[in-house]
């Protein structure tokens, strides 16, 4: 039961990262100075997916708080700042997004537009930070608290974090590709081709950091899946250079969204039976089992939430469907 | 400073905020389901033009909703990360359904009803209005559920000193549960009428164009408000029932409570037991707003031949008591959560033992800049809206008609 329930958050934090990565992508590609059709023509291509992105989110973090409270509680607390971080960066450009077209004066619409950067680019570094951090363990005591918020200042997070900054560029980018106009996709197609050299070296930068810190090489303990991580990310960045080349936006969407979806996977897999492992005292280490809620809760949130999963699937499924395809100038605006 | 005051603060501050927002939510949505569906109903064209204009006010209002909504998720983690320890089995059940399910859905539904317009069968746009409507009182009644518990824990057992789930049933029925459900949801009907009847009201008053539409919304708001306020007083009342037993030290003294207190001190060992004076202060300015916005029944035959309107007054009062309503909700609220003090969960988790080990450092960092950001975000909103409320309905940008284009729908490019 507890390994449905791993299962499923991860499912669920790994579709924010690609759905959300998408927002924060483009959000960030609002910096680059664009007319202000450039901007409207992006953000009506995000337009109706926007709200139902960001509730995978909510919804990891209600699994989390249900399923693994001990968890959570440690989780959110031990990586305080990569959380506050993140969660500043999700508020504003939620609050961004929805309330930048709202005055009419185009000075406002810039300055909402420079909220939205600003919030893509801490959310995407404060989820970087904290996949780092787990990859690397943290101080969690023998009482079952975290020790400081110290642990999370090293190279090997910061270069996770900037990784993780270059991944959700090129989706953002790959993504505009897809859902342009069609006169409008090529240039957003150059634009993440362009990006793909600088995630390459950041995923590098960030491989070479986490292999000769012996933290992460003491936490990981399949150092196999955790080598395979930066060449299946590799693997997917040059499949979608590849794919845009071939102008097969598609294909490209599906490999950057592969390469947000896999740190969740793999950094699981990684450190599995473990959740977070403790670097001053390994007995103290929380494995899933330990994390998860007592029986009851499971199965009761089993038989609750369960069946109402395709549900939940299904609606998001239809979203997608009802707005699929390239935008137009019929396209629905309002953000 | 004191970690477990700041985390306090903080989660007053935001949940206070949430809930300004929230509240106008919840009620809206009941108003603009009713709209839609009599414009469904009806055909005629002022129902469309109503629910283009309340739906962009709601629509706005519902980002902070968002926005502080998921800030309060996260501090449970972040600043009671001992919540989750001793009791997140128990507490974190609504929680978990009312993210994964109500949320979860409310916000997919409410993204393809904004941009559904003109796209979506007229049906099928409808009804996920319908949707929104329904998950958004589905995620009230599970924080209420969440809520319940803390103030009157049930359905658990201890084992090593962590709360277990034995009953979930009983959470359900929880007596501090059902009247506060209706209560809550009881007050956001009467903040969105009395909403809907001040913007409307000033509209009236500076006679701009639509005179009929305004007239129209002025009327649904103010019944609104006269039919919701007395089952508000009566739920509000019923409270005082469960709530005087099950915790008797939240207003006031008597036997009861010095049992308790005696209770606790053998097994907690001595300590302060008794809330804030804080935390009555305002119950009784609640119970005066009550009673005020009761008052709109000596208003209500002023509909007739639209003397509430010729006579100008009574817009002027509709439009004064806007603030009233929005007090109230933050008075009750803090008369319910300072007064369980000082328990997280009453009787069982002391607040001390709840927050997060969290440097203070760190915490006021926090405390600052999220009360400084939803602050700012708050107020930025509320001047949007009342923007927008001022600008009329003549051509909101929600569910405004695409440009006229040759182009039809193209084909989709996922391969
Ligand atoms: C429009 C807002 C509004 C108005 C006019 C009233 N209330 Fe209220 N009240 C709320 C909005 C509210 C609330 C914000 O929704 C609360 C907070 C917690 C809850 O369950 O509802 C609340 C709480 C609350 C509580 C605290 C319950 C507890 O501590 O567990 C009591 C006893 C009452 N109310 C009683 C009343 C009475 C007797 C009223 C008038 C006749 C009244 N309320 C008017
Ligand atoms: C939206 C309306 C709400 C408001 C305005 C509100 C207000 C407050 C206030 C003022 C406090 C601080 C009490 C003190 O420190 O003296 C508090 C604490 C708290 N509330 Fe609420 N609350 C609301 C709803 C909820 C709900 C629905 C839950 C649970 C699902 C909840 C859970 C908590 C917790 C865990 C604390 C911290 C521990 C404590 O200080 O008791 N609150 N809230
Ligand atoms: C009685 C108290 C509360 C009520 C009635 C309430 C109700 C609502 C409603 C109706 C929404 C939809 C968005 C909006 O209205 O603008 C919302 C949003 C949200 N609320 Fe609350 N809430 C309460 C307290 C809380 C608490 C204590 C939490 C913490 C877990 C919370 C977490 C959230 C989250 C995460 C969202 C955003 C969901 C999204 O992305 O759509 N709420 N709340």
């Amino acid at each position: 039961m507890e390994l449905v329930w791993y299962a499923l958050l991860g499912l669920f934090f790994a579709t924010y990262l690609v759905l959300g990565g998408y927002d924060y992508g483009v959000g960030l590609l609002l910096a680059r100075g664009a007319s202000p059709a450039a901007r409207r023509a992006a953000l009506n291509a995000v337009g109706p997916f926007f709200l139902g992105n960001e509730v995978w989110l909510v919804a990891a973090v209600g699994i989390l708080f249900g399923a693994f409270p001990v968890l959570e509680g440690e989780l959110l607390s031990g990586f305080y700042p990569a959380v506050l971080g993140a969660l500043t960066g999700v508020v504003l450009v939620t609050a961004g997004v929805q309330l930048r077209s709202r005055p009419r004066a185009g000075s406002a619409r810039a300055a909402w537009d420079r909220v939205v950067v600003v919030g893509s680019l801490l959310a995407a570094l404060g989820w970087g930070a904290l996949l780092g951090g787990l990859l690397q363990g943290l101080p969690l005591r023998a009482d079952g608290h975290v020790a400081g918020v110290g642990h999370l200042f090293t190279p090997f997070v910061a270069a996770a974090a900037l990784a993780m900054l270059a991944l959700v560029a090129v989706q953002g980018a790959t993504f505009l590709t897809l859902r342009l106009p069609a006169a409008d996709a090529p240039s957003a197609g150059r634009l993440a081709r362009g990006l793909m050299p600088a995630a390459l070296v950041a995923v590098a930068a960030a491989t070479v950091l986490g292999l000769l810190s012996d933290r992460v090489r003491a936490a990981v303990t399949r150092p196999a899946l955790a080598v395979l991580l930066p060449l299946a990310l590799v693997a997917a960045l040059l499949a979608a250079r590849a794919a845009l080349g071939r102008g097969r936006p598609g294909v490209a969407f599906a490999a950057t969204s592969a390469a947000l979806a896999l740190p969740v996977a793999l950094v699981g897999a990684a450190l599995w039976p473990r959740l977070l492992v403790s670097t001053v005292d390994p007995a103290a280490s929380l494995t899933v089992a330990d994390a998860a809620a007592s029986g009851p809760t499971l199965s009761l949130l089993g038989w609750l939430a369960l069946p109402l999963l395709p549900a939940l699937l299904g609606f998001q499924a239809m979203c997608w469907w009802v707005f699929r395809g390239r935008t137009d100038g019929r396209a629905p605006v309002y953000w | 400073m004191d970690p477990l005051l700041l985390a306090r603060l903080q989660f007053a501050i935001t949940t206070s905020v949430h809930f300004l927002f929230v509240v106008v939510t919840l009620g809206l949505v009941t108003l603009l389901v009713g709209l839609q569906t009599a414009g469904f109903v009806t055909g005629k064209p002022v129902y469309e033009r109503l629910t283009r204009f309340w739906g962009q006010l709601y629509v706005i209002n519902y980002v902070l909703g968002i926005a502080t909504g998921i800030v309060m998720e996260f501090q449970f983690g972040l600043n009671w990360s001992g919540l989750s320890r001793y009791v997140g089995n128990v507490f974190g059940a609504p929680l978990a359904m009312e993210t994964l399910v109500a949320f979860f859905l409310e916000s997919t539904f409410l993204g393809m009803w904004i941009f559904g317009w003109h796209r979506l069968r007229r049906g099928v746009h409808l009804a996920l209005l319908w949707g929104v409507a329904l998950t958004a009182y589905a995620s009230a009644f599970w924080i209420m559920v969440a809520n319940a518990w803390l103030q009157h824990p049930v359905g658990y057992e201890l084992r090593d000193g962590v709360a277990h789930l034995t009953d979930f049933g009983a959470l359900l029925t929880n007596p501090t549960f059902g009247f506060a459900f209706g209560h809550v949801v009881l007050a956001a009907l009467v903040t969105g009428g009395m909403l809907m009847a001040a913007v409307s009201a000033w509209h009236l008053i500076r006679r701009t164009p639509d005179f009929l539409l305004f007239r129209k919304s002025l009327r649904l708001g103010l019944i609104t408000v006269a039919l919701t306020v007395p089952a508000l007083q009566g739920f509000g009342f019923a409270q005082f029932g469960p709530v005087g037993q099950l915790q008797p030290t939240k207003f006031g003294g008597g036997a009861d409570r010095d049992a308790l207190v005696a209770e606790w001190t053998a097994r907690f060992g001595p300590g302060d037991y008794t809330p804030p004076v804080l935390s009555n202060v305002g119950l009784g300015f609640m119970i005066l707003i009550g009673f005020a916005l009761g008052c709109v029944w000596l208003l209500l035959p002023l509909l007739w031949r639209d003397w509430f309107i010729r006579l100008q007054f009574p817009l002027w009062l509709v439009l004064f008591a806007l603030p009233l309503p929005f007090v109230a909700v933050i008075l009750g609220w803090i008369a319910r959560e300072v007064g369980r003090q000082p328990w997280v969960a009453y009787g069982l988790l002391p607040t001390g033992q709840a927050v997060s080990p969290v440097h203070p450092g760190l915490m006021l960092t926090s405390l600052v800049g999220f009360s400084l950001l939803l602050g700012t975000l708050a107020v930025t909103n509320w001047v949007l809206l009342a923007r927008h409320a001022a600008r009329g309905a003549h051509d909101p940008a929600l569910g405004r008609p695409p440009a006229p284009d040759t182009d039809h729908r193209p084909d989709p490019v996922f391969a």
